[in-house]
C-alpha cells in the first residue's frame, strides 16, 4: 500500500535527533499505557496477528503518523483495531476523551474500516514455514521487483519497486504478510535477500563504490530479469 | 447510587498518585540523610536502559572477537549463536549478523516500520523509529552517519540492510586495535548499541 | 557474594517485570524505586537475598488477602509488582539505615498535602 509509513528514500532531509535514547523509565505514562494495551489486544485476539497490526498502523491519519510519535502510532492502531472488532465505538472513545479534556479540534490518528474476515492468529513461536515447492530463484540470480503498488499490506517498499537486484540469500518459507494481514491465511512464500546497487535506486545520491541496499523480499514480489547487464 | 465520573476519576487519580508520592518521599529522605547520592538513581536507570538489552549483543560481539570458531558460527548462523548463549528474553526467529570490514560498513534500518533486533539489542532508540532516519539512511547513509559523528573513508562500501521481513539484523563491528589486550568481559562492556546498529564505529 | 543484577538475583514471583531482557516500568516512580534499590544494594546496605525475602513476604500478604490471585490480579485489585517492591525497599531501608518509619510516614503526609498539579510533566513530543 502506498502510504506515509513507507518512508524509505522520501525527500525532506530532516536532521536526526541522535541524542534520543530509549529512556523507558522517564517517558510519559501514556506510552506505557499504550504498550500495555497493545499487549492486551494481542492476548485477546483483537490484534489478530502482527501483520494486521502493522497494517493498522499504516492506515492511520498521515499527519498523526508523522507527528504523534511511535506510541501515538500504536495508539491509532489500537483504536482502529478495537473499533473494527466492534469492541468499542468511535463515539464512545470521543465521549470519554472529551470527559478527560480533549477538544473536537484535536487530531485523531485512528482510521477504522472493516475488519477482514478470516483473520488467523500468528504462531507465537515463529513465522518460518517449510515449503514443499522449491525456490524459484538461485543465489546470484538477477531479479526485478514488482512495478505496481498493491492496495493492501505489503513489505515491498515503494523505493524498491521495478528495480533490478541480485539474490544474495534464500531463507526458505515464511508467513506471507500480504495475505496474513487480510484474513487470507498464512500462504507462506519463499523469502530472499536481494541486494540493489544504491546508485541504481537513486542515481543522484552521494556516490560510493559498491554501495548497496539489501531487502528481504517474498517470491511474489519478484520476477526473473533475463537481460542482466 | 448515581455514577459520578468526576469523583471516580479523582479517586482513581489519588490511588494512582499514592505510589509515586511514596517513591518520591523515600528518595528525598534518603538523599537528605546522605544515604543516597542524588545522581545514583538516574545513573542506574540509564545503565539499565542502555546496557541490559544491548549487553546481549555486546556479549556476542566480544565472544566473536576472541573466538574464531564462534565468529564463524555467528556470521553463518546468528540464530544458533544466540541460542548457545541462552539470553534472558532472547528469543529470535532468525538473526543475521553482518560483519564490518575495512572494505564494507553495514548499517541496519526498517524503513516500513521499526523492526529491530530486540532480543540482542533491547529497546530501540527513538531516532531509529522516527521518519528522519528511516527515510534518509537508505538513500544517503554517509550523511546520516556523519550526523552520528561517523566518517567513513571514500573507498569503504556502505551496505544498508532494510529489515522488510521477520529476519533481524545486527552488525558485528570491527575490533579497535587499541582494544587488542582487553579481556572478553572488558570488551563486552565497551561495545555500544549504536555500533551494532551500524551508525557508530568503535575506537 | 550476591549477583549484582536484580533481574537475575530476584527469582520466581519476585522477578521484576521484563520484556526482552529489559526491566519494564509502567511509570517513572517504578524506575525510581528500582534505581534506589540497585544503588543501595551496590552501596552494600543489603543483599538481594534479603530483599527477595521481604518482597516474597509482601506478595504473600497480598495473595492471602485476595482470592484466586494471579500475577495480573483481579480486575478489582490489579496486582502491582512495584507496590510490593516499594514495601520491601521500605523494610530494608528502615532496618539498615537511620531512616525511621515515622519519618517516612511524615514525609508522605507532607507530599500528599501538596496541591494537585504541582509537578505536571511537560508533554514531550515523542
Amino acid at each position: 500500500m502506498d502510504g506515509i509509513h513507507d518512508q524509505g528514500g522520501r525527500p525532506g532531509n530532516a536532521p536526526i535527533d541522535t541524542d534520543s535514547g530509549a529512556a523507558a523509565a522517564l517517558d510519559p505514562r501514556w506510552h506505557a499505557a499504550v504498550f500495555a494495551s497493545i499487549n492486551a489486544l494481542f492476548a485477546s485476539g483483537v490484534a489478530a496477528n502482527t501483520d494486521y497490526f502493522r497494517h493498522a498502523i499504516e492506515r492511520i491519519d498521515p499527519d498523526c503518523y508523522l507527528e504523534h510519535g511511535y506510541y501515538g502510532r500504536w495508539l491509532g492502531a489500537a483504536e482502529t483495531m478495537l473499533v473494527e472488532a466492534g469492541v468499542i465505538s468511535t463515539a464512545e472513545i470521543d465521549a470519554r476523551a472529551r470527559e478527560r479534556g480533549a477538544s473536537s479540534a484535536d487530531r485523531v490518528a485512528a482510521r477504522p474500516g472493516t475488519r477482514p474476515e478470516g483473520l488467523t492468529p500468528g504462531d507465537a513461536g515463529s513465522a518460518q514455514r517449510t515449503l514443499a515447492a522449491a525456490p524459484r530463484y538461485a543465489i546470484g540470480e538477477r531479479v526485478r521487483t514488482a512495478r505496481d503498488a498493491q492496495p493492501g499490506h505489503t513489505r515491498l517498499p515503494a523505493y524498491a519497486r521495478d528495480a533490478v537486484g541480485t539474490v544474495i540469500a534464500w531463507h526458505d518459507g515464511w508467513v506471507f504478510p500480504d495475505s496474513h494481514a487480510h484474513g487470507r491465511g498464512e500462504d507462506p512464500q519463499h523469502l530472499y535477500t536481494i541486494a540493489f546497487e544504491r546508485s541504481a535506486l537513486w542515481p543522484d545520491s552521494e556516490a560510493g563504490p559498491g554501495d548497496t541496499v539489501c531487502l528481504d523480499l517474498f517470491e511474489p514480489y519478484l520476477c526473473p530479469e533475463p537481460d542482466a547487464p | 447510587m448515581t455514577h459520578d465520573p468526576d469523583q471516580e476519576q479523582d479517586q482513581q487519580d489519588d490511588h494512582a498518585a499514592e505510589p509515586a508520592i511514596r517513591a518520591e518521599a523515600l528518595e528525598s529522605l534518603l538523599i537528605e540523610k546522605g544515604i543516597l547520592d542524588p545522581a545514583a538513581v538516574d545513573e542506574v536507570i540509564e545503565r539499565y536502559n542502555e546496557r541490559v538489552g544491548p549487553m546481549n549483543g555486546a556479549q556476542l560481539v566480544a565472544r566473536a572477537w576472541v573466538d574464531e570458531d564462534f565468529r564463524a558460527l555467528l556470521l553463518r548462523d546468528g540464530t544458533e549463536a544466540v541460542n548457545r548463549f541462552e539470553f534472558r528474553g532472547g528469543q529470535v526467529d532468525k538473526l543475521v549478523v553482518v560483519e564490518n570490514t575495512p572494505a564494507v560498513h553495514n548499517v541496519v534500518v526498517c524503513t516500513l516500520c521499526s523492526c529491530y533486533p530486540w532480543a540482542v539489542l533491547g529497546l530501540p532508540p527513538k531516532w531509529y523509529k522516527d521518519p528522519a532516519y528511516r527515510s534518509r539512511v537508505v538513500r544517503e547513509p554517509r550523511a546520516v552517519l556523519r550526523e552520528f559523528g561517523t566518517r567513513l573513508d571514500d573507498d569503504v562500501s556502505v551496505r544498508v540492510w532494510d529489515s522488510s521481513a521477520e529476519i533481524r539484523y545486527m552488525v558485528l563491528p570491527e575490533r579497535p586495535p587499541a582494544w587488542a589486550d582487553l579481556s572478553e568481559e572488558q570488551l563486552a562492556s565497551r561495545v555500544t548499541r549504536d555500533s551494532m546498529i551500524g551508525v557508530e564505529v568503535l575506537a | 557474594m550476591s549477583a549484582p543484577d536484580p533481574l537475575t538475583a530476584l527469582t520466581g514471583a519476585a522477578t521484576p517485570p521484563q520484556a526482552n531482557g529489559e526491566a519494564m516500568f509502567e511509570a517513572p516512580w517504578q524506575g525510581r524505586l528500582f534505581g534506589m534499590a540497585v544503588a543501595l544494594n551496590e552501596a552494600g546496605l543489603f543483599e538481594w537475598a534479603d530483599f527477595q525475602a521481604r518482597l516474597i513476604h509482601h506478595i504473600g500478604v497480598w495473595d492471602r488477602a485476595h482470592s484466586n490471585p494471579t500475577p495480573a490480579g483481579t480486575a478489582a485489585a490489579p496486582y502491582a509488582y512495584y507496590e510490593h517492591f516499594g514495601a520491601a525497599l521500605n523494610d530494608l531501608v528502615t532496618r539498615t539505615t537511620p531512616l525511621t518509619a515515622a519519618e517516612f510516614d511524615a514525609r508522605v503526609r507532607e507530599y500528599r498535602a501538596r496541591p494537585h498539579g504541582h509537578d505536571h510533566d511537560h508533554d514531550h513530543d515523542h
